[in-house]
């Protein structure tokens, strides 16, 4: 089948859970996630070269790829951290301003996460982010509201952004002991 | 089926405002991964997850009504965040598998 005709139809493959790991350095404060498919993610503080990694959160999640069941394309997710519907948390934000704008018709907005840190890591492409946003409006069935999903770099001011990722916080999830 | 009708049946509680809704199918969880990876448009959602984040998990994929069970206690801020994203929250006392049962019964596939 040749893919330019295909009009593609997602499913979801490549299901797989694990653990979206948060640390971060106290000497430099970078804050770095990343997915771990272990059963035991670290919860000492460890050092990676001139990092002194800690753990600030470990939230049950999956990653998947989305394969076209016409023309069996398949679009790999790897660098997807998760996604978070935007609330309006601020004013200024322009996603914030999109969410206004679209919710008079029912699109709901959310926003496409990749790991921090976001200079270090290989980003979502937009690309690959409409292509998600097509697999889950597919996946509606009531034409009466849709998903729109864009990129985190959006985002005016991610240190005051309030929502949270769509993942399992405190879900069989190993919290670090409590400090004394 | 009418989502009206599920809870005249079952005699659920509405946490928040209600909307005309076709229901198919139950999804039964507590993780919203698997909300995201295997729940189908139209399900009723049997949970006894109360943070907020379900009202992003269930509009994600058109969940048509989240039903908490056990009667757990549902935070203000999960209902506000509902109704402005016009997400249905429900609850019972029941458990997951009383009512799952009571679905089955009522003609729910
Ligand atoms: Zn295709
Ligand atoms: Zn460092």
């Amino acid at each position: 089948m040749q893919e330019k005709t295909c009009s593609h139809l997602w499913e979801m493959i490549n299901v797989q859970s694990g653990f979206i790991i948060t640390e971060n350095c106290f000497r430099c404060n970078k804050t770095s996630t990343y997915f771990s498919f272990e059963e035991r993610p670290p919860l000492e503080e460890y050092r990676d070269g001139e990092h002194f990694w800690n753990i600030m959160e470990s939230a049950q999640s999956i990653r998947f790829d989305l394969k076209c069941s016409n023309c069996d394309k398949i679009i790999q997710y790897g660098e997807l951290a998760g996604l978070m519907m935007c609330t309006g948390c601020d004013e200024k934000c322009e996603i914030t301003k999109l969410m206004k704008k679209l919710e008079k018709e029912r699109t709901w907005v959310y926003v496409a996460f990749g790991f921090f840190p976001v200079t270090e890591r290989k980003q979502i492409s937009t690309e690959k982010i409409s292509i998600l946003e097509e697999y889950f409006n597919q996946r509606r069935k009531s034409s009466r509201s849709k998903i729109k999903i864009v990129s985190s770099e959006m985002i005016g001011n991610i240190a005051t952004c309030y929502a949270e990722l769509i993942k399992d916080v405190g879900m069989l999830s190993l919290a670090p002991p409590e400090k004394e | 089926m009418k989502l009206q009708e599920i809870i005249e049946k079952l005699s659920l509680k509405a946490l928040t405002n209600l909307e005309d809704k076709d229901v198919s199918g139950v999804f039964i969880s507590d993780m919203l991964s698997d909300v995201m990876s295997s729940a189908q448009a139209g399900n009723i959602w049997l949970t006894v997850q109360t943070h907020k984040n379900i009202v992003s998990a269930a509009n994600l994929i058109d969940i048509s009504a989240v039903l908490v069970t056990y009667d757990k206690k549902v935070p203000d801020d999960t209902i506000e965040l509902a109704n402005r994203f016009h997400v249905i929250i429900l609850s019972s006392p029941l458990s997951s598998f009383q009512l799952a049962s009571k679905l089955v019964e009522a003609g729910i596939k």
